[in-house]
């Protein structure tokens, strides 16, 4: 199990006592000068400077820094970074040249992977240099340039309310979803026995409920958005996103279900923790295989049926009939225009990077991964006095990984198959996937009962 | 009887007052849509009161189920049921 880089929670309370150590500065020249004028010893700012520098003030200023660096982190971040990938792996797919010539065919890569005998060979086109990774970024500042207009028969409050909604509800996502061992925001840490030894761990007890309540809310916020657009395709959008979001949110719970009942908690961190053991099958340990539920028989089913609620969930192709921009020009983002077109259609990724992530968590062992070499480097915190164990390849970089992979192949899946009809959206989800996950909840339960985990 | 002032009697408050002008707003609302969506703010905060008790489990099943599932269900049987869902720009003769 690798060791984590980043202590979120303990870097923002030093960055807040930095902060509020240069705000006591003015403060500590007037008590100074005061001082001088003849005040009373300790001066009459004494008290205001041990208040602004209290541990209090600190870490509440503390806490606000880890959630504003962790939401961007997760959000403007990735969310560039999700966009380039997406577009890049469309491409690839389906052979669009203009936006390709950028991915892998840089001149870099070119002389690098080119004369690789067979791996090599989509690197050896004839390239552009870069990568084409800031059309995502003018993409964005030409979506703030825009104007945003508000149709004159719509209903103006809910027009504007409804995208607040879906961006509260899918940043909800991200405060529950930790990237590490001390990358996150929502949790504490306990005192667990380990193998016989006391270690501080951090512990989340309803992670995974939080996250599933950040799910429920969208469908409401998006029929909203429908509704209050008074436009035929936007409803007749939002109508089929709700439908299906409702549809698919029972499998998504109850298959979830089938492996909160094998491992018995509903805490993130305690799934990688369990996750990050040997595999032991039926009493029988699988050699140089980690634990990870998607090795496990009893939940292959659980799996498959995540998987596809999670791609519905995000609204991704073969469950993109609401937006079907063939029939109902952009669903029920038609009438949004400028920057809140940009909230309404980019938390949409987001959306489907959280899934990814709790599909990581859930079943492909979190940021569990090998640890090959680790560093000893100088500790900053003490300013060079000693030194600290730096992972070569940390939980974040494993974390991270696992996430693009399973969000390449939402677009590999995404781009290789036509989207299907509402009613066979509604017929999968009610009739397939309600009782498949269902039997998924029995299997597990057997197999938890006859101590095969 | 005393009563100490702090951060949670605050949010208690302000809560219990949001949950309450909302809960207002879903009977005065002219339009059946906006009525939803204060009684969608309604279950949210209580939701949130429950936080402050301290019990978890309870308030974020309250935010799946009643908040996010039954405001749409609602809306979806008036939609469903109803000819006119908002007045049109112009009725045909």
């Amino acid at each position: 199990m690798s060791g984590h880089l980043i202590d979120l929670l303990g870097w923002s309370e030093a960055i807040a006592g930095f902060l509020l150590w240069l705000l006591s500065l003015p403060l500590a020249l007037g008590n100074w000068i005061a001082l001088q004028v003849g005040a009373p010893s300790p001066g009459p700012l004494t008290g205001v400077i041990g208040w602004v520098t209290g541990p209090d003030l600190v870490s509440f200023l503390g806490v606000i820094i880890a959630i504003n660096l962790l939401l961007l982190w997760a959000t403007a971040f990735h969310l560039l970074i999700i966009m380039w990938i997406e577009r890049k792996m469309y491409s690839r797919l389906q052979d669009r040249r203009g936006i390709m010539i950028g991915l892998g065919s840089s001149e870099i890569l070119r002389r690098i992977l080119g004369p690789i005998p067979l791996l090599g060979r989509p690197f050896r086109r004839p390239s552009h240099l870069g990568t084409g990774f800031l059309q995502t970024v003018a993409d964005g500042v030409k979506l703030f340039q825009k104007e945003v207009i508000t149709p004159a028969k719509a209903d103006r409050w809910m027009f504007h309310v409804a995208p607040v909604v879906i961006a509260a509800s899918t940043l909800m996502l991200f405060v529950a979803i930790p990237w590490s061992d001390g990358f996150w925001i929502m949790g504490s840490y306990e005192t667990h026995f380990i193998n016989g030894t006391p270690q501080s761990v951090p512990v989340n007890p309803w992670g995974i409920l939080v996250i599933l309540a950040a799910f429920g809310i969208a469908p409401l916020a998006i029929l909203i958005a429908g509704w209050a657009s008074n436009n035929k395709y936007s409803l007749l959008g939002g109508m089929r996103a709700a439908a299906q979001l409702m549809a698919y949110e029972i499998p998504l719970v109850l298959s979830l279900i089938a492996v909160v009942v094998l491992s018995g908690t509903l805490d993130p961190f305690e799934f990688v923790r369990d996750q990050s053991r040997p595999l032991t099958i039926g009493g029988l340990t699988v050699p140089f295989l980690p634990n990870w539920y998607i090795f496990h028989p009893a939940l292959v089913i659980a799996f498959v049926v995540f998987f596809i609620t999670i791609i519905a969930e995000a609204e991704r192709i073969p469950f993109d009939i609401p937006e079907a921009e063939a029939e109902l020009v952009e669903g029920w983002t038609t009438e949004y225009s400028g920057m809140r077109f940009g909230i309404v259609f980019g938390f949409k990724w987001l959306r489907a990077l959280a899934g990814a992530a709790l599909i990581v968590i859930m079943f492909f062992g979190g940021w569990d991964g090998p640890v090959f070499t680790t560093l000893q480097v100088p500790n900053l915190a003490t300013l060079g006095a000693g030194t600290v164990p730096l992972p070569v390849l940390f939980q974040e970089f494993w974390f991270t990984v696992k996430i693009y992979v399973v969000f390449i192949v939402f677009v590999w899946i995404g781009w290789s198959v036509p989207r299907i009809r509402i009613d066979q959206i509604l017929n999968i989800g009610w009739r397939r996937l309600v009782p498949l996950s269902l039997l998924a909840i029995l299997i597990a339960a057997l197999a938890g009962g006859l101590n095969w985990l | 009887m005393a009563v100490t002032v702090d951060g949670e009697l605050v949010a208690f408050l302000v809560l219990s007052a949001i949950e309450v002008l909302a809960a207002l707003m879903v009977v005065v609302s002219k339009k059946l849509v906006h009525s939803v969506f204060w009684l969608f703010i309604t279950l949210l905060t209580i939701g949130a009161i429950y936080l402050l008790f301290r019990t978890e489990f309870i308030a974020f099943i309250q935010i799946i189920v009643y908040a996010g599932a039954v405001p749409v269900l609602m809306l979806f049987g008036i939609m469903l049921t109803r000819r006119k869902i908002m007045e049109e720009p112009h009725e045909p003769e």
